[in-house]
């Protein structure tokens, strides 16, 4: 089939600049790409091509940032192609679906959801209506995106699949680049000044929906038993290009008096990313507000790291409690957090254990190939 | 490609909000000189170094004109100079952009969107001291939001709209207080960290209510009326961005209008102006309300949802959330006076607020 996906228009394919949604694509492509014709149409990078063939993938990029830009430039690529497309696979923008089936009206259309792109404010009720009806199928990344999605639109309901993303698992394996682990470990903690010291890891933006600062605050708690423990944000950094946030202020200011060490990181790339994951004892994922189901939760798995996540949103569908995390129902509670994150600090073997288990959780269900395959099921329309 | 302009306030000038660092001078020549206009001299009127923005006053032998630099991402600007666009074309009493000798409505330079417009004159502030002067900024504000009515967002702006987000800015509201608690717990060596913790319950149980009450309102039914039905606020209304001028009330300083329900201006309006007078006087609120009405007949509905946003702790949170960035400081020196006014008024603004629900006949406060 020639097939084309369409991306938003925020961050360009390959992920360059990040995006989860980016992530995903770039994962699955290589196998899509070895059974179908595929173009990617994205955003436009200063770094990148605006029409380039990669392997068997064509890349096309044109102008976005700005969505009503961006869907001008996506309709005229389909009114000006040489050739059809017998599926159009969009991403996460159910605003694009009724203009392209006017362009491309022969070909099927598959929509994958990635979060609430549909909730009112986003997309009106007509729009959203007939989006739906052109779709041959909706793909969400967890149980939870999809039942937002029939909250509103039940007659979404039997376009739905569940589809979840995955991880290059062999990347964060640790037991597959020992030695490099031991150098991350030694040359991080050297860097921040907390050699000998167990690691509590928080990987993300600090946003008020993250919950950066409630773990923060579980601090206070864990201190008592675990004067050892050190708590490293990653990704997370006092000053954006912005300023400081009130939120990044409030944070800031708590860390400052927090009774153990609490480091930052500030950005991290992509393909350094993994490294730091090697640093932790403990994942902590500490989501306040309903997220449709956190990338690195995949990420601690195929890291070997014990979770300890919140039930909100799409979070808890990938962590049985007690096998490779512990969830934690009252996620504003820095207490509960503390005392989850105290019970695998002393104990070795329960984190091991559960390492482990979120080890082959992610090896046996959520390798690209596997979110591949299911792609491909939609794709060819098989059950 | 000549520098980008952002923020200099970090950069140790003395006096950085009466003074631009040469770029921005710079940037801003090159934008006049695309002008069909010969400058005789600018004025800097004042500067926002801490985010990038600035006002000159241009004698031109075109008559006196403006030049600003809007300290917004240039998407964001877009929305707001269209919006004026679309105001002046309403014949809203809002300064006529002047179109470059390309024909545009703005220029871009160092990253930023400029524009120039007419320098309206005499502009002299409304009285503050008597209700008709008060009246006279909301009969003013209330024009504004009708003309704004069918503004169409262009498809290179970024979509600003506030409408549907009035939930989740008073949840926010709530976890912030919250934060103050928090913080006031963390530092509790500091003086005046008792004093915080001593008010913050009834703040944040405040929000939490009118969380609740706003759910319960004819909120969600308004908002379905769609964001261009509405119009626009303001967004930072009050008695510098609205003027006496030629022909009436002029309101100026629109980069921040945003798609929202309209009587966000006019609540934020009036609770600055009984918080200035450090009491809550019903009869104020009425004849403010009631000039608005004139010009924008609002409904019933509408004025329930009014009633629901004064009831937010607006007050407090205003005075207090700076302490996040510097805790220490603000709660040692700054905060037992911001929360002695802030309590001072407080039974006078329930009292008001119940009064006022009566008289408008929509529920009680």
């Amino acid at each position: 089939m020639k097939v084309l996906l369409i991306v938003t228009e925020k961050l360009p394919v390959p992920a360059v600049r990040g995006g989860a949604i980016q992530t995903y694509i770039d994962g699955v492509l290589p196998y899509l790409a070895r059974v179908h014709d595929v173009t990617v149409l994205g955003v436009e990078d200063p770094e990148l091509a605006a029409d380039e063939r990669v392997g068997n993938v064509r890349y096309v990029r044109v102008p976005g940032k700005i969505f009503g830009v961006y869907e001008k430039h996506v309709l005229t690529f389909l009114a000006k192609a040489s050739s059809r497309y017998d599926l159009i696979h969009i991403f996460n923008r159910p605003r694009l679906v009724q203009g392209v089936h006017q362009k491309a009206p022969q070909a099927r259309i598959i929509l994958s959801m990635h979060n609430d792109m549909f909730l009112p404010g986003k997309i009106s009720h007509e729009e959203a209506d007939t989006a739906i009806q052109a779709c041959e199928r909706i793909v969400t990344v967890s149980d939870y995106v999809g039942r937002r999605v029939v909250q509103d639109y039940p007659q979404a309901e039997s376009r739905l699949r569940t589809i979840y993303s995955g991880v290059d698992v062999q990347r964060y394996n640790p037991r597959r680049h020992r030695d490099q682990v031991e150098q991350a470990r030694r040359e991080l903690k050297g860097r921040y000044g907390i050699e000998g010291r167990n690691v509590v890891l928080f990987v993300g933006r600090l946003s008020p929906k993250k919950g950066a600062d409630v773990l923060v605050r579980s601090m206070w708690h864990l201190a008592q038993g675990h004067p050892e423990a050190a708590l490293v944000l990653v990704g997370g950094k006092w000053y954006s290009d912005n300023g400081m946030s009130d939120y990044m202020a409030y944070v800031k200011a708590l860390a400052d008096r927090c009774p153990l060490p609490v480091v930052t990181t500030g950005f991290v790339a992509a393909d350094e990313i993994h490294r730091w994951f090697w640093l932790g004892d403990v994942f902590v994922c500490p989501s306040q507000w309903e997220e449709p189901l956190a990338r690195v939760h995949y990420e601690a798995m195929a890291a070997r790291l014990p979770i300890v996540t919140t039930a909100r949103g799409g979070n808890p569908e990938v962590i049985v409690h007690g096998e490779n995390g512990l969830l934690l129902k009252r996620p504003e509670d820095p207490r509960a957090m503390a005392k989850a994150v105290g019970r695998l600090l002393a104990n070795p073997s329960l984190r091991q254990r559960m390492g482990k288990n979120g080890w082959r959780l992610a090896k046996s269900r959520y390798r690209w190939r596997r979110v591949a395959q299911e792609i491909l099921d939609v794709w060819e329309n098989t059950p | 490609m000549a520098m980008p302009v952002g923020p200099w306030a970090d950069r140790g000038y003395p006096n950085p909000d009466q003074m631009v660092p040469p770029e921005v001078q710079a940037a801003a020549e090159r934008v006049m000189a695309r002008y069909d206009m010969n400058v005789a001299g600018m004025t800097l009127i004042t500067a926002k170094s801490d985010k990038g923005g600035a006002i000159w006053k241009l004698e031109t032998d075109q008559g006196p004109r403006s030049l600003k630099l809007l300290h917004r991402a240039p998407e964001r600007s877009r929305f707001a100079v269209a919006a004026q666009d679309y105001l002046v074309r309403r014949k809203a009493r809002v300064p006529a952009l002047v179109r470059s000798k390309k024909g545009r409505l703005y220029s871009q330079a160092g990253g930023k969107l400029w524009i120039v417009t007419d320098w309206i004159e005499p502009l002299r502030p409304v009285s503050k001291v008597d209700l008709a002067g008060a009246q006279e900024l909301c009969y003013g504000l209330g024009e504004f939001h009708r003309r704004s009515r069918g503004f169409l967002v262009p498809r290179r702006a970024r979509h600003a709209s506030r409408l549907y987000k009035w939930e989740q800015a008073y949840r926010k509201m709530a976890v912030k207080i919250g934060w103050f608690r928090n913080l006031g717990e963390v530092y509790r060596d500091v003086p005046g960290s008792q004093a915080l913790l001593d008010v913050v319950d009834k703040f944040e149980a405040q929000a939490r209510k009118a969380y609740q009450r706003l759910q319960a309102s004819p909120y969600h039914k308004l908002v379905q009326r769609g964001e261009s039905a509405w119009g626009l606020a303001h967004q930072d209304y009050g008695w510098s961005n609205g003027q006496r001028g030629p022909g009436g009330l002029w309101i100026i300083d629109l980069d921040g209008v945003a798609y929202d329900l309209p009587i966000r201006d006019l609540r934020k309006l009036i609770s600055s102006t009984m918080e200035d007078a450090g009491r809550w006087d019903v009869e104020w609120m009425r004849g403010m309300i009631e000039a608005y009405r004139e010009a924008n007949p609002v409904r019933r509905q509408v004025l329930e949802v009014l009633l629901v946003d004064f009831s937010l702790p607006n007050e407090f949170y205003k005075n207090v959330k700076e302490m996040v960035f510097r805790p220490v400081e603000f709660m040692g020196t700054e905060l037992e006076p911001v929360l002695a006014q802030v309590e001072a008024s407080e039974t006078s603004k329930w009292q008001a607020l119940q009064e006022l629900a009566q008289a408008l006949g929509v529920g009680k406060a």
